[in-house]
């Protein structure tokens, strides 16, 4: 997977991995180097992402199963006596 | 009678409900009773009386209020109520104006709570085996609650604030009355079908009945059942309902599940640089043993001295180098020994004489080769002499001599009288000759 596919999330676990591995010390010195270049660069990809995040929409389900862009109104308040 | 001021009825009952109105006490009031005459109007409004043993109050619940009730009131219902008590002018009555109903007997309420949490605790529904772990950093989260109100409201916003990396989608469910737990249940069953990596289920606070769907065994099942791991988010802080039980994290309120369910983003990025450091010292590390190492080898005796290594070849070479002169002399001596030898030889030096020797071996030869000739001839005579006597002895001719004869038909030999018949023309041979005869007759011998 190349790095700009990758999700924020995918390329956390694959940084774990690397970690765990790394801290292992049972790989190769050349490995070792490689596989932390790869974790230089999905760190900054990971902070790319986080920098550049904006607001992701939300969603509903509607009735008709369909997946539709969702704010909340914030002068109603109908929907629980409490809430 | 006649400066008497009559009123009308009217009148007097406006004036009784002013009274009514207007009394402190009757403004709000809080009754215990029992449902009896229950009527739901067209109009959405609720008629019934309220009765305890020794009374009885007529009642009206507008539909406005009613809408609220997470029950459906039934004569004979023992109940709470709250309102305000006022006169009906037209009819003459007065009444209580229902704000408010609950069940009463919330007693009995706990007890069923405690008996299903009993039961599905038997069942193993909140065992800890069986809690999914929260993901880290979810990347999408399913979210099951009313679509208004405040526990949306604060989920959404919470997770705006903390990661917004995050996506939603909200499987609006009725989170009150008696509709709501099988809502609550389906819309979890449903958000499961999606890929979402945790659900947020829940709502705000509210009063034990308004929190009751939670405590529904319909919902607790959907969220054992449910793939993606569940948080719950039911009321406040205080409140605990079976599904805060069975969910695998509960948040105390809507807000606390959000920040629960996902990280902000400065923790993010805190994590990330632990891992970068993490990521530096491994390497580091792992260079640092390795130089460790290389130094070590470089301080190794033989590397720091390598004429040694010299040394102990140089000698083992001149070592070889001696065994094999000493060796290559002593063949060479060996050699010319055997050579001398063979120069010395007498034979070697005489060549006339090996003929000598060959041709007498020549002669003896041939005499016992003559020998064995002769020898072999002379007994083969002797055999074919006996072999001749033995002949003669066996020949069956000489038999006829000593007056036996032999019987013949077409020039085979008669040996079994079955093969005679009579008639037959038969040869007899005797010694000197032949006799042709006819068969006469057959006698048979026993």
């Amino acid at each position: 997977m190349k790095n700009s596919e990758k999700t924020f999330e995918s390329a956390l676990e694959e940084l774990e991995v690397i970690v765990k591995d790394l801290e292992s010390g049972n790989i190769a010195l050349e490995e070792a180097m490689n596989k932390y270049t790869t974790a230089m660069n999905l760190i900054k990809l990971c902070q790319d992402k986080l920098d550049k995040a904006t607001k992701k929409v939300n969603k509903i389900l509607t009735e008709n199963n369909e997946l539709v862009d969702f704010e909340v109104s914030e002068s109603e308040d109908n929907g629980e006596s409490a809430g | 009678m006649m400066n008497t001021k009559y009123l009308s009825i009217a009148q007097i009952n406006n004036y009784i409900k002013v009274m009514f109105d207007e009394n402190i006490h009757l403004k709000k009031v809080y009754l215990k009773g029992e449902i009896s005459n229950f009527k739901r109007h067209t109009t959405g409004h609720l008629y019934l009386t309220l009765k305890d043993d020794n009374s009885r109050i007529s009642a009206i619940m507008f539909r406005s209020s009613a809408s609220t009730l997470t029950f459906t009131p039934q004569d004979g219902m023992n109940v709470l109520v709250e309102g305000r008590i006022s006169v009906y002018p037209m009819g003459g009555t007065y009444q209580i104006y229902i704000d408010k109903m609950e069940q009463d007997g919330l007693g009995n309420l706990y007890i069923k709570f405690e008996e299903l949490k009993r039961k599905l605790q038997m069942e193993g529904l909140f065992a800890q085996s069986h809690k999914r772990p929260i993901p880290k950093y979810p990347k999408r989260i399913g979210i099951v609650t009313a679509p208004t109100g405040a526990a949306i409201r604060d989920i959404l916003s919470t997770i705006k604030r903390r990661f917004p990396v995050c996506e939603t989608i909200l499987f609006p469910a009725l989170v009150q009355g008696v509709s709501a737990s099988p809502s609550v249940a389906k819309q979890i069953e449903v958000a499961n079908k999606y890929d979402i990596d945790l659900l947020i289920v829940g709502r705000g606070g509210g009063s034990i009945e308004d929190l009751w769907a939670f405590n529904e065994e319909i919902v607790a099942r959907a969220i054992y059942n449910s793939r993606v791991p569940v948080i719950s988010a039911v009321g406040h802080e205080v409140d605990f309902t079976i599904a805060d039980y069975v969910a695998d994290l509960r948040a105390p309120t809507p807000t606390g599940a959000a920040e629960m369910a996902v990280p902000t983003i400065l923790e993010v990025k805190n994590d990330l640089k632990t891992i970068e450091i993490k990521c530096l010292n491994a390497i580091n590390s792992k260079i640092e043993n390795l130089k460790h190492k290389l130094k070590q080898q470089k301080e190794n005796y033989i590397l720091k001295n390598p004429t040694v290594l010299y040394d102990i070849k140089a000698q083992k070479l001149i070592n070889i180098e001696d065994s094999l002169n000493k060796n290559i002399m002593k063949k060479l001596e060996t050699s010319k020994l055997a050579l001398e030898k063979y120069q010395t030889n007498y034979l070697l030096n005489n060549p006339q004489k090996i003929l000598e020797l060959k041709k007498s071996d020549l002669e003896k030869l041939t005499e016992s080769l003559y020998n064995a000739q002769k020898y072999y001839l002379e007994k083969k005579e002797n055999n074919i002499e006996m072999i001749i006597q033995t002949l003669k002895l066996l020949n069956p001719l000489n038999i006829l001599d000593k007056g036996y004869s032999l019987v013949k038909k077409d020039d085979k030999i008669i040996k079994d009288i079955a093969d005679v018949k009579e008639n037959d023309n038969l040869n007899i041979i005797l010694s000197k000759g032949k006799l042709n005869v006819i068969v006469k007759e057959k006698i048979y011998e026993k």
